[in-house]
Formats: structure tokens, C-alpha cells, sequence
């Protein structure tokens, strides 16, 4: 029986040894004549860049760019951050992914087009508002929403973000560590909320994800007209009408979103609802930008 | 060499003669600055890969490291030259003054009598190589009787030979660049890199798989052969891998009657 | 707009402290502006050591990260300032209107490219006027980069050719640190103390103390420079279109290459070689031009520069650095590459082979097509004893 064993033993090492023996020679190999793997995969990469019209050379772009990284040695420190090609400014950090929302599941991080002079705005608070936010309202009778912070990853409640309060450090503090706060990665939404059947939800929640996921997987199946109308079904709890900048940014106590109690500091509240914002959006409609604050780009 | 008998016995068991400690501290000096030369040189040679930054730093970075390099380098080709030097006194002691002896000194003597020493190929090698190949195609059920040196190993034994003096002289003209620019054409500088780089990965490769396969990955010397520290070889892996000579050596210590009989594979290790 | 014309001086809030001049035109108001524009200037926004980027109060968007939009190129377009990042490098004491000088209110349209020879507020001491990377870029066209060729006629593929921003982002000062002994990254704090002492006020000290250490070794690590030149020569198309080596390649098989990549410091990187000591970095030269640190006349004093093989004779530039293995280029090179590839592939497989079939004939140690009869538990050594 040991006898046995032992032979069992000794084949398989053998056979082990005879694998490692074949590996080696695969090993070697790029060793000895060069580093051939590689400089196949750069060429089909090229070769890919090479494609035929410009949409599908942007594409290959896209996506080699996204995991482009840059390095900076500074020597007593180094500095890694994103890279977009053609840029002068710094960037620092990736801002952390969005992987719950099932709007930026289509319609990415940056949907905002159509407002010429505010899309750029209007893209910035996509990264710490949830789109429900300013694109759903209650129905008429129903109740006010609750907002609260969710995580961006998760889906579930979190406590108020700790950065907000160390950007209250910034403004009160003469700590060098306070110096440069980070804004808007909090790595959760502010997030709508619903009383339903004396339960607090969410507008899209998981149960809403998984059927945009199975609509996303089986649209090839689906006749034209009914593509047509899961789009409508899946946008049902979007409202023609956006929520406007001054439902938020303005003096007063009443306010579409609690700040305070999504634990934003005195300080920050002030500007978001005192003349740094607020006084920028109202003087600059009238003066110069009519359409500001007019999301849709009609002027009225 | 009188100093070691030819057997040894340790808890009854017999144990034969290989390396004296000249030689196996000679082996020490030898694989210990090859590994340095390897931890520091290979980070260099493939400077992009993931791994290389990690090793080199361990190593002691771009100051440090090339200095280790260097000073194994040196002891290296030291030890080449002592080796030399050595193998040269040894063949005096034991083959000329023999031929002075018995009065014989010819040249065609002195050829005869290098081509006796072990660790020099001879036909023997060469019937033993045809004889491998023939058990390892399956064409005879006896595996090769080497004789003390088998052919392998002296393979093993002339690849840093070789090796060496490809190796040292390039690394040598590489580390004193400034100083032979004066003497040497610029093009010489790209001849020693590739003859540098290049014999230094056949010489790693070689030694990481087939030298190591012989002393450490084989079924019977897993996890590592000791040879290289006891200086002897035991009855079993003699058997394996030096029948000839061993049959000799016991038929010299009056032992014919308990010589083994050959083994076959790896049946009859310690598995 | 244009016609009504008008200068407004407006005061800035900008740490910036070496005395200079606080005053800056914006053009093109009309009065209602100016109030607005002083009304967002007041703001309680601002700290006692408020920063630049906040005399139009900028970062008040610009801090946000995900201040962003699609153009309509299609390309992802990021208007995030990171203030900390920005306040690394020399530029921090510009303001953003200095280069951004199109912009004169918030919010704003789409803003020009900035043009980098503009003249900005900042006074260049030795000569008392105010900078301008202007003669930088006369020297860069003057170059082997520049965009005409020396009869003055654009050279073929004009885009290939770069402009600032190919090769430059925002800098950073790399300051070091030489108190005593050897010399090592950082701030040496017992050296910017004794700035201190006498030039107290703001910022000063670091500045200056970070612009003159930065520029004592290489303001860029020499990896960085050598993805930077790959950006365009490391392109297989843009070599073929300029019919070029893969220079980036055969460098990184050099031992300064390799170096590099190992992170040293001290080894050469392209532009130690390709720049004349003494001359300007953007005066790369082809090997034809006479005066280019790589004709074949200079390469011998290019390489014995007095940071590298000082010792050497002019004969190490015989050396080739750009080696490509091509047979007709560099017969040596390849001969020797064929035959250590060749001798190494034969030696290697031939003893993997071997050990392939021992393994397995040790799976099979019966076996065997013809049986050797002879007995063999004990063999005469005469029998197999090789008699030279």
C-alpha cells in the first residue's frame, strides 16, 4: 500500500517535472529570440488603431486611453494620476465610478449636451447627485422625497460623507493638511427617496436594475415597437420638466434638498446658497447669459 | 588525495568519494557569485519588465547594485584564473611527474596523459552519449555506466569554461569603458554588450534548468543533492549515475562480492 | 463688444509676492459688469491665504472634478484645476488670466488655446521685463522639430510637429535638498530657513528656493523624458511616415536605457545626448546639421560631457547606440545576435529534449525494444572501461 503510494507519488512528479520541462521551453522562448508576444500584441494594437473610419479609430482611442495613467517622480514623492491626451492641467485622482445608477448605465458620467453654457456644470453635479434628483418629481399628492447619501458602489444608505467636513477644516483651519480639499468625490449620491407602503425605497433600486439589465441583454430579441416601449417604461419616472438651479441655490430656509442634514457645514451652505453661487447664477442671467438657467437651451 | 578514503561508511550505509573541500569550497565561491551576477545582472537585461524594479532595488538600486555586480564579476574571473592554475598544478603533480618517473616524458605522452584526466572528454563520452539516447528511445533497457565523470557533467563543468572568458572579458571592457575607449574602436563596446548579454542568458538559463534538474529537480535529488557539501555521494546515486566507476571502486576495496547490481529508472529510490 | 472698448483695472487677490505689479486690464466691460464683478470678487469665499486661480475666483467651479463635457469632436473635455497640483510648480504664482487671457468673466464661453509666447505679469528679474516663452519657442523652430525647414518651406506632414503641450504639462518644481553631503529630493529645511531669515514675506523663500534647486539636476525624471519623446517616435506610423529607427526601442536596450528604467538618475537620457552642453534642451538637431551634438564631428565631445565619460577618449563614440539588428545597417550586430540565438536555441532545446525523454523513460522503466541480455549486476571494469 505504501509501495503503491509511493510510485503513485513518483509518477506524478515525474509527470509534474515533464510539465515543467515543456513550460520551460515555452519560456525560453521570447527569452532567447526576443520579446515576439509583445510586439505581436503592439502590432495587432496598431494595426487596430489603423481602422477604417474615424468613429471606429476614436473608439480603439477610447479604450486605450481609459487605463492610461501618468507618473510624474518628483523624487521625494510620486505623483500617479489619469491621463487624457492633450491635457496641461493636472488631474490628481480618479473620481470613483458610478456602478449603481441604472441611468449612467447608458447614459455615462457626462450626459449633458444640450445647454451649451451649462453642461459643463450640469455634468459636475452628476458626480455627487443622483439623476432622480433633478430629473424625477413626486407625483402630484404624493409626499415629499427624503434625501440621503448611497453609496455610488453598493446601493446602500451610507452616513453623511466625512469629506464634507473636512472641507469645513479648509475654510476654518490654517493646517496645511486641510489646504486643498477634495470636491464632489464623496463616493456616494445624494439620493431621492419614497414612501411606499410605509417603506422607505428608492426610485430605481436593485429590483429597477435588473430589469434594465435584462432589457439590455435582450433588446436584440425585441421587436422595434417593443424596444420603443420598454425605453418608455424604463423612463416613466423621468418628469418633462427638470428641477432648476434655484430650487437649490438660494437664500431661505426652505430647500428641495435638506443640506444640513445630508451634513453639509455652515460655511459650504453659505456659498451653495449666498452670493458665490446663488449671486453668480441670477446676476449672470440677466447680464449674460440669458439662457443660464433655463436647462433645454430655449430661450424664453 | 590520499586524504579521502574512497569509501566512507555512516550508519552502515557506503558512502564514495567525489569532491575534496578544496574543490567544493572552490564550487561555493563559484555559484555564489553567479547568483549575484544573476539577482543583479537580470533586472538590468530586462529593465521593463514588472519584476526587474522590485529585484534591482532589493538588490541595492542603480548605485549599489552594479557595484555588487562588479565585485562578483571580479571574484568570478579570480576564481577562473586560480581554478586554472589549480587544474594546471594537478596535472603536473599527478600526470607529468609520473611520466618523469618512469622516464617517459614525450609529447605524445603528456597528450595521453591529459586526455586520461577526468574531467577531460573522451571516447567513453561518446559511446555513453549514443547509449543514452538509445535507452531513452527505448532501444535497450540498461541505462549508460559513466565512468567517474559522467558526460554531463563535464558539460557542466566546461559551460562556465567557456563561459567565463566570453562573459569576463566583455563585462570587463564594459565596466572600464572610459579607460579602454583609448585603446579600443567604439564598436567593440557594442560586440562586448551583445557577447555579455547574451552568453549571460544562455548561461543562466542553463544552469536554472539543467544543472539544477541534475542537482536538484530529478526524482532522487529533490529537494537538493549534498554531494556538494559532504563531498560524498551515496551508494544509491552512485549506482545511478557512476556504475562503472562504481564497480571499479569497490572491486579496489576488495568488495566485489557485495557489488549492487544496476539500477533501472527510478524504481529503486527512496520513493 | 468690441467697440465698447474700455479698461477697467481691477485688484487682484493673488498671493504672488515678489512686489510685482498687483494690476491687471480686463477688457471689454461695460460698468454693470464691473460691479457684478466685484460683487463675486468680495465674496466671503476667499481665505487669508487664498490662492491663485482666485482673482476671477475660478476654482469656484473649476475645483469640482467632474466639471466636464463631450465636445463635438466627440472628445471628453475636463475642466478640473487640482489646486494642489497646480500650486507644485513654478507656475503658481501666474494667475489663471495670464494665460487664460480671453477670459475676463464667470461664467464663461468655450476659451481660446493658450498661446504660450504670450507675455505674462510676471517680471523676469536679470532684464527687468516681463516673461515669455517666446524664445523658447524660437529655438524649437529653429530645431530639428520645427515646423519649416531651413529654405523656409513647412515641412511634409505638419501636424506630426509639436507644439509645447506634446511635450510639456503643467510643471512641477522637483526641488532638492544639498545641506550636507549628498545631494537628495526635497526641501532641505534647514537651507530655506536660512532664506528665511531675511525674505519673510509670503511666499518668497520656497519659491525661489524651489526655482533655482529644481533647475540643478533634471527638472524631469529621464523616464518621463523618454515616454515623452515616444509619444511620437515609439508611433510605428509616425516613423514610417518620417522614415525613422525605432529609437525608442534600441535606447531602452542600452544600458543607459536600461538604467533609466531601473530609475537612476545619473545615466544619460535622449536629451543629454542630443543637445549640445550649454545649449538650450529644445535645440535638438539632426545628425546632418553641422552644429548638432550628434554629428559625427561633436559626437566624441557629446559623449565626454562634463557630467558623463569625461575620461574617455573621442573614440567611445564609435559606439552605436541606435541599434536596430538590421543585416545591412549593423552586419556585426546581427552576425553576433544570429549566433548567440542560434547557439543558444540549439544547446537549450537539445537538453530539454533530453530531459523531456529521461522523465519519461523513468514512467517506462521496463520497457524496452531489445532487452540487453548481458548480465548486468556485475560488470568487469574492464568490459566498459574506455582505454585512451
Amino acid at each position: 500500500m505504501v509501495d503503491l503510494f509511493k510510485k503513485i507519488v513518483f509518477k506524478l512528479y515525474v509527470i509534474g517535472l515533464m510539465c515543467f520541462t515543456v513550460w520551460y521551453g515555452f519560456f525560453m522562448f521570447p527569452l532567447i529570440f526576443g520579446f515576439e508576444g509583445k510586439e505581436e500584441a503592439r502590432a495587432s494594437l496598431e494595426a487596430m488603431r489603423g481602422g477604417d473610419t474615424e468613429e471606429e479609430q476614436m473608439y480603439t482611442r477610447l479604450l486605450t486611453e481609459q487605463t492610461k495613467k501618468k507618473t510624474t517622480d518628483l523624487g521625494y514623492k510620486k505623483i500617479q494620476q489619469p491621463y487624457i491626451d492633450g491635457r496641461f492641467h493636472h488631474i490628481g485622482f480618479n473620481i470613483q465610478k458610478d456602478e449603481f445608477s441604472t441611468c449612467v448605465r447608458c447614459h455615462g458620467n457626462v450626459p449633458h449636451d444640450e445647454s451649451k453654457e451649462i453642461r459643463s456644470f450640469l455634468n459636475m453635479h452628476t458626480f455627487y447627485l443622483a439623476c432622480e434628483t433633478c430629473h424625477s418629481q413626486p407625483a402630484k399628492g404624493d409626499k415629499q422625497w427624503k434625501f440621503s447619501w448611497y453609496d455610488k458602489t453598493t446601493g446602500q444608505k451610507v452616513s453623511n460623507p466625512q469629506a464634507l467636513l473636512d472641507i469645513e477644516k479648509s475654510y476654518t483651519s490654517d493646517d496645511e493638511k486641510w489646504q486643498y480639499p477634495i470636491f464632489g468625490n464623496y463616493g456616494a449620491k445624494i439620493t431621492p427617496t419614497m414612501t411606499k407602503n410605509n417603506e422607505q425605497r428608492l426610485l430605481h433600486g436593485k429590483k429597477e436594475m435588473d430589469f434594465v439589465v435584462r432589457y439590455l441583454n435582450d433588446q436584440k430579441n425585441l421587436e422595434s415597437a417593443q424596444k420603443s416601449q420598454m425605453k418608455k417604461v424604463i423612463h416613466r419616472k423621468v418628469s418633462k420638466q427638470p428641477v432648476e438651479c434655484k430650487t437649490c441655490h438660494k437664500r431661505g430656509k426652505t430647500k428641495y434638498i435638506p443640506f444640513e442634514t445630508l451634513g453639509y457645514p455652515p460655511m459650504r451652505i453659505d456659498e451653495l446658497t449666498d452670493l458665490a453661487v446663488v449671486g453668480m447664477i441670477q446676476k449672470y442671467k440677466k447680464f449674460y447669459l440669458p439662457n443660464f438657467l433655463n436647462p433645454g437651451g430655449v430661450n424664453k | 588525495m590520499s586524504k579521502y578514503d574512497p569509501i566512507v561508511y555512516k550508519d552502515g550505509k557506503r558512502y564514495f568519494y567525489r569532491f575534496s573541500a578544496h574543490q567544493r569550497i572552490q564550487h561555493v565561491v563559484l555559484f555564489t557569485s553567479v547568483l549575484a551576477l544573476a539577482l543583479t545582472g537580470f533586472p538590468l537585461r530586462h529593465a521593463e519588465e514588472p519584476w526587474a524594479k522590485p529585484l534591482y532595488d532589493f538588490m541595492g538600486g542603480t548605485e549599489v547594485a552594479p557595484m555588487i555586480h562588479r565585485i562578483a564579476g571580479s571574484v568570478l574571473l579570480a576564481l577562473f584564473v586560480y581554478h586554472t592554475i589549480y587544474w594546471m598544478v594537478k596535472f603536473y603533480q599527478n600526470h607529468i611527474m609520473k611520466l618523469k618517473r618512469e622516464n617517459r616524458v614525450t609529447f605524445m605522452n603528456i597528450v595521453r596523459e591529459f586526455f586520461s584526466q577526468e574531467m577531460v572528454p573522451n571516447k567513453k563520452d561518446v559511446v555513453d552519449f549514443i547509449h543514452l539516447w538509445k535507452y531513452l528511445l527505448y532501444f535497450t533497457n540498461r541505462p549508460p555506466r559513466h565512468d567517474r565523470m559522467s558526460w554531463r557533467e563535464k558539460f557542466d563543468y566546461f559551460a562556465p569554461y567557456w563561459g567565463i572568458p566570453i562573459l569576463g572579458p566583455a563585462g570587463f571592457i564594459l565596466w572600464w569603458r572610459d579607460e579602454f575607449s583609448h585603446l579600443l574602436p567604439g564598436i567593440v563596446f557594442n560586440a562586448a554588450y551583445i557577447m555579455h548579454t547574451d552568453e549571460a542568458l544562455l548561461a543562466v538559463l542553463f544552469l536554472f534548468f539543467v544543472h539544477w534538474y541534475n542537482v536538484h529537480y530529478a526524482p532522487e535529488k529533490f529537494p537538493a543533492a549534498k554531494v556538494w557539501l559532504t563531498g560524498y555521494l551515496s551508494e544509491d546515486e552512485m549506482i545511478h549515475e557512476h556504475y562503472s566507476h562504481y564497480v571499479k571502486v569497490m572491486i579496489e576495496a576488495g568488495l566485489e562480492e557485495e557489488i549492487k547490481p544496476q539500477h533501472f529508472g527510478g524504481r529503486h529510490y527512496g520513493w | 463688444m468690441n467697440t465698447t472698448e474700455q479698461s477697467v483695472q481691477i485688484v487682484s487677490v493673488s498671493h504672488s509676492a515678489e512686489g510685482v505689479s498687483e494690476t491687471r486690464t480686463a477688457r471689454h466691460l461695460n460698468w454693470i459688469q464691473f460691479i457684478l464683478f466685484a460683487v463675486i470678487l468680495m465674496v466671503p469665499f476667499d481665505k487669508s491665504n487664498a490662492s491663485n486661480g482666485e482673482e476671477l475666483n475660478c476654482l469656484i467651479c473649476h475645483k469640482h472634478r467632474g466639471l466636464s463635457r463631450i465636445d463635438e469632436q466627440g472628445k471628453f473635455r475636463l475642466f478640473y484645476i487640482n489646486q494642489e497640483l497646480f500650486e507644485s510648480g513654478p507656475h503658481r504664482r501666474n494667475n489663471c488670466k495670464d494665460c487664460h487671457n480671453d477670459i475676463d468673466r464667470i461664467p464663461h464661453k468655450p476659451a481660446k488655446k493658450v498661446d504660450c509666447t504670450q507675455q505674462c505679469h510676471i517680471i523676469e528679474p536679470s532684464g527687468k521685463r516681463k516673461f515669455s516663452h517666446k524664445f523658447i519657442a524660437e529655438t524649437l523652430a529653429k530645431s530639428v522639430h520645427g515646423k519649416l525647414d531651413k529654405d523656409g518651406k513647412p515641412k511634409p506632414h505638419q501636424e506630426d510637429f509639436p507644439v509645447c503641450k506634446d511635450c510639456h504639462d503643467q510643471p512641477f518644481y522637483r526641488p532638492i535638498a544639498i545641506y550636507k553631503g549628498e545631494a537628495e529630493h526635497g526641501i532641505s529645511q534647514r537651507s530655506i530657513t536660512r532664506c528665511k531669515a531675511c525674505h519673510k514675506t509670503g511666499n518668497f523663500a520656497k519659491d525661489f528656493y524651489e526655482h533655482v534647486t529644481t533647475r540643478l539636476h533634471k527638472t524631469r525624471f529621464s523616464k518621463e523624458i523618454v515616454n515623452v519623446c515616444a509619444k511620437c517616435h515609439g508611433d510605428s506610423e509616425f516613423r514610417k511616415r518620417h522614415e525613422l529607427d525605432d529609437v525608442i526601442k534600441s535606447y531602452k536596450e542600452t544600458f543607459h536605457g536600461k538604467l533609466v528604467f531601473l530609475g537612476s538618475e545619473r545615466t544619460a537620457d535622449c536629451i543629454d545626448c542630443h543637445v549640445v552642453e550649454g545649449e538650450n534642451n529644445h535645440l535638438i538637431e539632426a545628425k546632418t546639421v553641422p552644429t548638432s551634438a550628434i554629428h559625427e564631428a561633436n559626437l566624441g565631445n557629446t559623449c565626454r560631457a562634463s557630467d558623463c565619460h569625461k575620461k574617455a577618449s573621442p573614440q567611445l563614440a564609435g559606439f552605436q547606440t541606435h541599434v536596430t539588428y538590421d543585416r545591412k545597417k549593423y552586419p556585426l550586430q546581427f552576425y553576433m545576435l544570429i549566433f548567440f540565438k542560434a547557439l543558444m536555441a540549439i544547446i537549450l532545446y537539445f537538453f530539454l529534449t533530453m530531459i523531456f525523454l529521461e522523465l519519461l523513460r523513468r514512467l517506462f522503466p521496463d520497457f524496452s525494444f531489445m532487452k540487453d541480455n548481458a548480465p548486468h549486476h556485475i560488470v568487469k571494469p574492464e568490459a566498459d572501461k574506455d582505454k585512451p
